[in-house]
């Protein structure tokens, strides 16, 4: 690899970047030029925002105002307090000027479905904001201080995990990182809301990577786009280009398209030839990542000095008369949404957050849209349905050749089928990225990702009560060992009471006492050996 | 399986069992039509009666494991067993022997397993080696419909007829060899109208490859020396025709990715190579040239149909090579040191033995394991500005 490497550098000069081939992979039709037709949309300010502030089990959560309260725009309303995990605080900031009404459990529009704590705001319409504080120079910040101030802004990866961006910045500290990759691989179907980002504002998104990159201290900055999107690559190169009159700050990096490049994993081998072993780090290698959209709220956060209180997202699918890309304020519920795109309610079938290939279906339109919210498609009924019975496996092995991980899913079915643990390890179930590709492929139409969720759970309870009894085993079988040793203390003082008496007044008994006798031995030797010394002294004195 | 809620992939890529079968039916047309040009109509007939029985037994089977017939009758399957079992039986065969050998490849080798999916053996060929093993002279005669001339054939010392001239063929499409082809078929019709035991007794135009088994060693010595190169054709016979069509059929799978190439060049390099290790003109001509291996018999439908079938081969790209070059070694070894006459059945039933173990040992590195190079810290460390 490293002569390849070499050699390509030697034709291609010192500093090009190239795209590997990675394992597997597939290209299903995109569907992303509808929402790509018109450009991105502000939304209105909707009359009630229901902003998450997270789920009351990921961590510590600090609420900075009360119920009643009249808040203004770019207000901070919580911190969600990750520390517990090592990570930093997260703050949550007011999308616009309201009254807070309440603070409650609710559903939100992410992947996990899973309900958060929401702070509802009854907008007033004013739009009152505090006042921001821009760093247009960024240049003069050290980069400590961006990731405090990207930290403030509470900007998280919006490519979907959500892991806090400062955090990611904050390791790199620790590294020396290389690379910088810009994650503009927007792979999966139907979303478009990256892509749709650097057309219309590609500027902007350079200048959050140079922020970026100055805040992870990384030697270089590569944006990893992918190749089937001309309108978005020439607006990184016309942006490239007027940044660079004093040095380019980042470089182009065209990947193949195909689904799923835009994983972490995969696309850092496209783009570097650097294989990260399981349960590494990118950052161990030199190497962080960031998405566009992350790039972009850094941008926000530092020139604008404005909070994260807004990202893009993409709505889409045949129930909606005009699909596009919202700026959407962080808490609009999923429904108003869908209105502003002319849903035609009939013909909607279900609802779904996230692309086609990950995302999952959403319970409620009344969902509100959180940090990671990427994608919303009302899907209708000739659309996106699930195939009605899976066949049986015929192990074909289409599966294999499209799993980015090079697993062979085939198998793992059958073993997932008799819970075969040991096998389903071997075989590297927990390296199973659940991209979907290997059932979109299936000409049985087997449900394999679900499958393997459902066994990946197995073996977690079944670890977690393997340990849950080991640890109440050895519990148990302490206490056996510590009553059964007072009960034995209890007793030889029970046996030994009058026995000691009597020893008190006789010498012990060969045999019982070892170490006594043991110490008079030595004692004994050593009186010899001195008498002897001393006879010697004593002859030596006389020959003298 | 039904029971599990779908979730997360919710886009399919519209592939399903019934296109992969089609077009599998459709790649074995060329070669369909070659054995029906040059063997007349036998081989339809050996279509027709085992797709019958093939439906039949499936019906039955899915009847009594108590599954929807319909749909699962619509994954054709059945259609695909049939035809490999129909394609291989030599035409001419009588029409028990068919119907015998795919109701026990549907029943037996199929449904007493666990149905689609589960059989660890290719049916077609359980049910083909079943005929071999039972009814081993009517397996090994090809029939080319003639018409008979009253003399009686002389044969030679081994018992094979000497084809004379005295024998006139009919055209294999011709009405009369239509009319005999459903005589050999259906023998119970033809009883008191003709003497079939004419045109039954040893009438038979085996594959090239047998003729060349069967025949004196001298014979094949003195032909060696007048001029047999090492890849000249051995026998101008349709059935290089034949393999091609199947040849071509299989290439056209490739290009519709319904099969990979691991399996079919596996085994068609193994075959070329061993055959062309072994083959010395002149010392050792029995063993055959590489292109009598390769299109002298059934190798090509056995390498690109037969040892495919994804649900008896190995399943992992790196087992698939070893799977391949495993039938390839039994292919050339039954042929040529064994005592049956062709061996693709026996070949590929062997390496469906091994399969389970090679997917269990030749499996490929998952992404991210197994990683010599340490991390990147533990070189020199990257300059900072």
């Amino acid at each position: 690899m490293s002569t390849l490497k070499q050699l390509a550098s030697k034709f291609l000069g010192h500093d090009s970047v190239f795209a590997r081939r990675t394992a597997g992979g597939i290209q299903p039709p995109s569907f992303k030029e509808h929402s790509l037709r018109s450009r991105i949309m502000s939304t209105p300010i909707p009359p009630q925002l229901t902003i998450p502030i997270g789920a009351e089990s990921s961590g510590e959560i600090t609420r900075l105002v009360d119920i009643g309260e009249q808040v203004l725009k770019y207000q901070k309303l919580a911190v969600i307090s990750l520390s517990a995990k090592g990570r930093s605080d997260v703050p949550v900031h007011a999308p616009t000027s309201g009254v807070i009404t309440s603070i409650e459990n609710s559903i939100v529009a992410d992947h996990s479905q899973q309900q958060q704590l929401c702070i509802n705001l009854t907008v007033d319409g004013h739009d009152k904001a505090l006042p921001l504080e821009p760093h247009t120079n960024h240049a003069q910040l050290s980069s400590a201080d961006l990731v405090s101030l990207i930290r403030d802004a509470g900007v998280i990866g919006m490519g979907g995990a959500g892991f806090p961006a400062a955090d990611k910045l904050r390791a790199c500290s620790v590294l020396p990182i290389e690379f910088l990759i810009i994650n503009a691989a927007e792979c999966e179907p139907y979303i478009s809301a990256d892509e749709a980002l650097l057309r219309e504002r590609a500027n902007r998104v350079v200048l959050g990577a140079e922020i970026l990159k100055r805040a992870s201290a990384a030697q270089r900055c590569l944006i990893a786009i992918e190749d089937t999107k001309p309108d978005a690559i020439a607006a990184i190169k016309q942006a490239l280009q007027n940044e660079a009159s004093h040095q380019p700050c980042c470089e182009l990096v065209l990947v193949p398209s195909k689904y799923p490049a835009g994983s972490e994993k995969q696309l850092i081998q496209c783009v570097t030839g650097i294989e990260i072993a399981t349960g590494q780090h990118p950052t161990e290698h030199g190497i962080v990542m960031h998405n566009v959209g992350t790039a972009y709220a850094a941008y926000e956060a530092i020139i604008e000095g404005k909070p994260c209180i807004s990202r893009f997202t993409t709505l889409c699918g045949q129930a909606l008369k005009t699909p596009k890309n919202f700026e959407v304020l962080i808490g609009t519920a999923a429904g108003f949404l869908f209105e502003l795109c002319g849903i035609e309610a009939n013909k909607k079938q279900k609802s779904i957050v996230g692309g086609s290939l990950m995302g999952s279906e959403l319970g409620n339109d009344k969902a509100a849209t959180c940090k990671t919210t990427n994608c919303l498609i009302a899907a209708s009924s000739n659309e996106l349905q699930a195939p009605k019975e899976a066949q049986a496996c015929i192990r074909c092995g289409y599966c294999a050749d499209a799993c980015p991980s090079k697993l062979l899913p085939q198998q793992l079915l059958a073993f997932s089928k008799t819970l075969d643990t040991t096998q389903l390890l071997e075989h590297g179930l927990l390296d199973c990225i659940e991209c979907g590709a290997c059932d979109y492929v299936c000409p049985s139409q087997i449900p394999l990702v679900s499958t393997y969720k459902q066994s990946k759970k197995f073996i977690k309870t079944r670890r977690h009560s393997l340990e849950y009894s080991d640890y109440w085993q050895q519990r148990f079988q302490f206490r056996q060992y510590r009553v059964k040793k007072e009960k034995d203390q209890a007793l030889s003082r029970k046996l030994n009471a009058p026995l000691q008496s009597m020893q008190a007044a006789e010498p012990a008994p060969k045999g019982q006492n070892d170490e006594a006798d043991f110490i008079s031995k030595e004692q004994a030797s050593r009186d010899i050996a001195a008498a002897v010394a001393r006879v010697k002294a004593r002859r030596n004195e006389k020959n003298k | 399986m039904s029971a599990l809620k779908a979730g997360a992939p919710f886009q399919h890529s519209g592939r399903n069992i019934t296109q992969l079968m089609q077009t599998l039916m459709y790649a074995l047309l060329p070669g369909i039509f070659a054995s029906l040009w040059y063997f007349g109509f036998g081989i339809l007939i050996n279509i027709a009666i085992a797709i019958t029985f093939a439906v039949l037994a499936e019906a039955a089977m899915l009847r009594l494991r108590n599954r929807d017939i319909r749909s699962h009758l619509g994954d054709k399957s059945a259609l695909v067993t049939a035809l490999l079992f129909a394609i291989a039986i030599p035409p001419g065969s009588p029409w028990w022997l068919v119907a015998l050998g795919i109701v026990f490849a549907i029943v037996i080798a199929k449904h007493l397993y666990g149905g689609l999916g589960q059989n660890p053996f290719n049916p077609a060929m359980c049910g083909y080696a079943m005929l071999l093993l039972a009814f081993p002279l009517e397996m090994t005669g090809w029939h080319i419909p003639f018409e008979v001339i009253t003399e009686p054939q002389p044969t030679d010392n081994l018992g094979i007829p000497i084809l004379t001239v005295e024998r006139e063929f009919l055209s294999p499409l011709s009405w009369g060899g239509f009319k005999q082809a459903l005589l050999l078929a259906f023998p119970f019709a033809a009883s008191g109208v003709i003497d079939i035991s004419d045109f039954v007794d040893g009438l038979a135009m085996a594959t090239p490859l047998i003729e060349f088994k069967m025949a004196g060693k001298s014979a094949l010595l003195t032909a060696r020396e007048s001029g047999a190169s090492l890849f000249a054709r051995e026998s101008e016979t349709a059935w290089e025709i034949i393999n091609i069509s199947y040849l071509l059929g299989g290439l056209f799978l490739l290009y519709k990715r319904i099969i990979s190439w691991h399996i079919p060049l596996a085994i068609i390099a193994t075959v070329f190579v061993l055959a062309a290790l072994f083959y010395a003109p002149g010392s050792v001509a029995i063993y055959g040239t590489p292109y009598l291996h390769l299109f002298g018999s059934a190798t090509m439908i056995g390498a690109f149909f037969i040892a495919t079938d994804p649900v008896s081969a190995a399943t992992t790209r790196p087992g698939k090579l070893v799977y391949g070059i495993i039938i390839g070694v039994s292919i050339y070894s039954i042929r040529v040191w064994g005592s049956y006459l062709d061996s693709i059945a026996f070949a590929v039933l062997f390496g469906n033995f091994c399969a389970p173990v090679l997917d269990q040992y030749c499996r490929p590195r998952i992404f991210g394991h197994g990683l010599r190079s340490k991390s990147r810290p533990n070189e020199a460390p990257v300059k900072r500005e």
